[in-house]
């Protein structure tokens, strides 16, 4: 049988990190795979550098939709290390609860998107409507669905009120009864387990040598969160436990964001009853003074780390980001190698590629098939090479 | 941190400490020379190094042997700053298109953003 060599991508829109995928296989198995990102850089480092920093909160709201609330905690947090200044804790309160709800949302959206790549669409239709729970939420509280526009340089610009703050736990009850299903669904649903159990798997030693994050890391079996380790905001005080599972396959990658959902839930359970008085914001002189700062932040899909500089002016001279997605581009590759007993069928590609949550949502692409001896190719879209995927594990 | 020692001071840090993860590494234009800085990161502490390189000669070890997490972050940095790490495995482009010009480096100061001259005029 000859190798034949699969291209996956690269148009995907909605990340920073679109991917091209290259895989070598042979008949059925995947033998290697190669990633090559940069299709839609937008060079937001550098754009960066000739914005003030308060024109910065936008555009850095913007590297991604979906992550928005975790890039600009980091931002801010930033920026606030280089003045030297604590914000109020009302803020940081704030700030804890639109993070965590960001966090369900990217998480639910993540477990359907996950049920519609292995061909369970009724999961992904449920998931999505109880989703909507949450952004009708974030959009009381914030004005915006997605983009959040919350974050300031000093604190948070709206604040949350006894009203809201009623609907806020009304709603979430609700998709505490609503996870909780989906957690027995994850746990006994035969298509479930059929294509996740011992797919996609990344041992402890592999996460740990590639440097994998979030609940990719955690889903290995390693004890990682930067809010517990690192607290920020109002992650020091709000009790919160860090979820693992030992399966290092995707089934535990399912479990683990399903338990982080009903965690995230209590968390602002946590901070409404907590909620601390005073004020939300302090006012900061436009120019930062010179210094260096580097923050991390726990985004949904892993540790978001950022460095800025100041070079004493109003605009930074240096702003860097790492999106967790690049974090775990190099476990990725290692998933999709089989290895020994480890097959990796190209059934199998849509949802090992999903199981880092990269936003695949997005991808509905051209794959090129390529026979090198006989030259012969053909084209499936990103839908064909699904339902053949099904078909096969059917 | 001299640019000789780089590789092997992080290498005592990170076997001293048992260090496995690295967040990422920032590259920075600092007028003469090039700021190469990995972040790690044990146990909660972030711990940044800075070795700076001189744009005329800008080389540096590479750091995958000890982190082999650091593959995709030196990609990155090459790209966009022009620092070759000597050793890495496999040096190709990352985030720019693959006709970018060789030797223009986004990141560097003396690269200015142009904005695009409109087609039609109004």
């Amino acid at each position: 049988m000859p190798e034949f060599s699969v291209i996956i991508g690269p148009q995907h829109p909605a990340l920073k990190e679109p991917e091209s995928f290259t895989f070598w296989v042979d008949g059925e198995d995947v033998v290697r795979a190669e990633v090559r990102i940069g299709y839609a850089h937008r060079g937001i480092e550098k754009a960066a550098e000739s914005r003030t920093y308060i024109q910065n909160i936008p555009l850095i709201e913007r590297i991604c939709g979906i992550c928005n609330v975790a890039h600009t905690i980091c931002y801010t947090q930033n920026v606030e290390y280089l003045y030297g200044r604590e914000i109020p804790r009302r803020a940081e309160f704030i700030r804890t609860i639109i993070e965590e709800m960001n966090r369900i949302h990217s998480h639910l959206l993540w477990i359907g998107i996950a049920g519609h790549e292995i061909g369970f669409d009724t999961l992904l239709m449920y998931v999505w409507r109880d989703r909507e729970v949450v952004m009708d939420l974030i959009e009381e509280m914030t004005g915006n669905r997605v983009s959040t526009a919350l974050m300031t340089i000093g604190g948070v610009t709206r604040d949350i009120t006894p009203e809201l703050a009623t609907r806020i736990r009304r709603g979430l009850d609700t998709l505490e009864e609503r996870t909780k299903y989906y957690e027995k669904i994850a746990a006994n649903e035969s298509t479930v387990l059929a294509r996740t159990k011992e797919i996609g798997i990344l041992t402890r030693e592999e996460a740990l040598k590639h440097c994998a994050v979030g609940p990719t890391l955690r889903a290995s079996g390693i004890k990682s969160d930067v809010r517990a380790e690192d607290p920020y905001a109002a992650h020091d005080e709000v009790p919160f436990e860090v979820i693992t599972t030992d399966t290092c396959d995707l089934f535990g990658r399912v479990v683990v964001r399903v338990y982080e959902t009903i965690e995230a839930i209590r968390q602002v359970h946590y901070c409404l009853d907590n909620l601390p008085t005073g004020p939300i914001r302090i006012r900061l002189p436009n120019t930062p003074p010179r210094g260096e700062s580097v923050s991390r932040v726990e985004a949904p899909r892993g540790e978001d780390i950022h460095y800025v500089r100041s070079d004493g002016t109003d605009k930074p001279a240096r702003y860097k980001v790492r999106a967790p997605t690049l974090g775990n581009l190099a476990s990725l590759v290692e998933m999709l190698t089989s290895k020994g007993d480890y097959k990796v069928c190209v059934a199998d590609i849509p949802i090992i590629l999903a199981g880092i949550d990269p936003c695949m949502c997005c991808m509905d692409r051209t794959s090129r098939f390529i026979e090198p001896s006989s030259g012969r190719e053909w084209v499936w879209t990103w839908d064909q090479l699904k339902k053949y995927g099904r078909r096969r594990k059917e | 941190m001299k640019t000789e020692s780089y590789k092997e001071s992080i290498r005592k840090v990170v076997e001293k400490y048992g260090i496995t993860h690295i967040s990422t590494i920032t590259g920075t234009d600092s007028g003469q020379t090039i700021d190469v800085m990995p972040h790690l990161s044990c146990a909660g502490i972030k711990i940044t190094f800075k070795a700076a390189v001189p744009k005329t000669a800008a080389e540096i070890d590479t750091l995958t042997d000890v982190l082999p997490g650091a593959v995709m972050y030196e990609r990155e940095v090459h790209d966009l700053l022009g620092v070759k790490f000597k050793g890495h495995p496999n040096l190709a482009r990352l985030v720019l298109s693959d006709d970018w010009a060789r030797d223009v480096f986004p990141l560097r100061k003396e690269y200015k953003v142009v904005r695009p001259e409109p087609i039609r005029k109004a």
